[in-house]
């Protein structure tokens, strides 16, 4: 009994699905497109995540320590940066260690593999992040040069002015794409809602009849469920295989750069990209249960 | 088996459909509510398998209050009754047996059950050897036999007909009121809507008549006057 049901449902599904052909290629191709500029929107944030990652949360100087620094000099170089409290906020100081530094380097030159082969933990640096509690941009430049010479320390980085532009660059397109992607997979939710009440609206004599004789609501609603959640999940399928195309034009594209140019941390790498298909997939899953689910219940008051 | 108690429904605010109707049928009765188009026949129809619920009033089928009943109950209520139109509601691209199977199957019957009850059903309105013919293939009194064969196959507790025999000629008529005599005498109550005087004066059943929603007789053994 509870296979005939599923065949049944199954069987509708896909008489529906042939029937309405025009109208589910748009509502399949808008959740399509929808769902591509969310991914990109992803794998853009990812790249300038990578880019700005040792800059995260106002560090504005990092202070490098050799790795073959003693106990004692890192603590040196600590309470001395400690003791510029009109200059630095002792309360966001942050010391990363050599293994936690490595991480983030692997972020950095994800794109840039020569690069990164020739770092270990052993051999990289770790370092102070600092967050400036004055102003004045000048007096964090002279406390850099101060700490130069302290004895441990590699080299002391500023945050220079392109990576605040990138930073308010990284911003302006998050806001624009995940603007657009909202928009976007609302009128994909809003075409798998009018192809299923079209749907719907086709077999209203048998729904009317199906009412009738005792069929439960929920009998009638699966299989244009089951419409929605297909339409909106080929369309997910679609938008990934453009997500991947798209994704090594690009990584193909920043590999003709030169190395050490900054460029190489823009690549995502490919684990990641995986992940955000995953999260496309079950959007456009729900996107399409939920639209025809709607539709669904509303037209089913005969 | 059915029980109306000053049932009132309302239309937008000025039309009222039914105003304070009360009476009761029993099992294996078979009334006709008369009256002409628009006195509110089809309303107290509509009223008795929950498409509609009165502003006022209770309707109680089966032991059960209908009007308090959850949504969710409606489906199985309405497999106890059956359901005659005057247009058939056939689906027109299922065949005689399909669309008679189609009730059995969206209620969730398994298949062999379907099988069997299909085709018994067709033999006893006559059908049986148009199983695989479209409704448009058929006359409109065989379209009206595949309608209450599909009403009759779940072997409902009570059978619900709006003029089943508005749009056919009077000897087709009779036929299907012979047919409908013949379930009502295997226990299954009957109550039809109708505006036929002479089917109403020859079969000699209790009658319902209806004046602009008021019910104004209700007669054994009655004819349409």
């Amino acid at each position: 009994m509870i296979l005939g049901r599923i065949s049944y449902a199954f069987r509708e599904m896909w008489a529906s699905f042939k029937r309405n052909i025009t109208l589910t290629a748009a509502a399949i191709l808008t959740s399509a497109v929808s769902l591509l500029l969310v991914g990109t929107t992803f794998l853009i944030q990812r790249a300038f995540d990578n880019l700005l990652v040792q800059w995260r949360g106002d560090v504005e100087m990092i202070v490098f320590v050799r790795a073959d620094a003693t106990e004692s000099q890192v603590d040196n170089i600590e309470s001395a940066l400690k003791d510029q409290p009109t200059v630095i906020d002792g309360e966001k100081l942050k010391y990363l260690n050599q293994k936690q530094s490595f991480d983030e380097a692997k972020k950095i030159f994800a794109g840039d593999p020569n690069t990164l082969s020739l770092l270990t933990e052993e051999t990289i640096p770790s370092q102070f992040k600092v967050v400036p509690i004055t102003k004045d941009p000048e007096l964090v430049r002279s406390l850099a040069e101060q700490f130069q010479t302290l004895p441990g320390v590699e080299s002391v980085a500023l945050a220079e002015d392109q990576f605040r532009v990138i930073a308010k660059l990284s911003s302006f397109v998050r806001t624009v794409t995940i603007g657009m992607s909202l928009v976007l997979l609302a009128v994909a939710v809003g075409l798998i809602w009018n192809t299923i009440r079209t749907a719907m609206f086709a077999r209203r004599r048998e729904i009317e009849v199906m009412k009738l004789v005792g069929a439960t609501n929920w009998f009638i609603r699966v299989p244009f469920m089951l419409e929605g959640l297909l339409q909106g999940l080929i369309g997910a399928v679609v938008s990934c295989g453009g997500l991947w195309g798209l994704n090594r034009a690009w990584t193909n594209g920043v590999a003709s750069f030169k190395p050490g140019t900054g460029i190489s941390a823009l690549v995502v790498p490919s684990g990641y990209v995986s992940g955000v298909m995953v999260i496309l997939i079950a959007l456009g899953a729900i996107a399409g249960a939920v639209g025809s689910g709607i539709a669904a219940s509303r037209f089913l008051d005969v | 088996m059915i029980r109306l108690e000053s049932v009132t429904k309302e239309y937008a605010q000025e039309t009222v459909a039914v105003r304070d109707a009360s009476f009761e049928v029993q099992k294996g009765e078979f009334v006709f509510l008369v009256g002409p188009s628009g006195s509110g026949k089809s309303t107290l129809l509509r009223l008795m398998n929950r498409q509609e619920s009165p502003e006022r009033g209770e309707v109680w089928v089966a032991g059960r209050n209908i009007n308090e009943m959850p949504d969710s109950k409606v489906p199985y209520l309405r497999r106890t009754l059956g359901n005659v139109f005057q247009d058939y509601k056939l689906l027109p691209n299922k065949t005689v047996f399909e669309n008679v199977a189609f009730a059995l199957e969206v209620i969730g019957k398994p298949k062999h059950l379907i099988a069997q009850q299909v085709p018994a059903v067709l033999e006893l309105v006559g059908l049986e050897d148009k199983t695989d013919r479209f409704p448009h293939q058929l006359s409109g009194g065989e379209q009206q036999r595949v309608s209450i064969a599909r009403a009759f196959v779940n072997r409902p507790l009570i059978l619900l007909a709006d003029e089943p025999t508005g749009n056919l000629d009077p000897s087709t008529g009779e036929g299907i009121m012979r047919l409908l005599e013949r379930i009502n005498q295997t226990g299954t109550t009957i109550v039809m809507a109708t505006h036929d005087h002479r089917i109403v004066n020859m079969l000699r059943k209790r009658v319902i008549q209806l004046d602009r929603g008021v019910i104004v007789r209700d007669q054994e053994r009655g004819v349409y006057e």
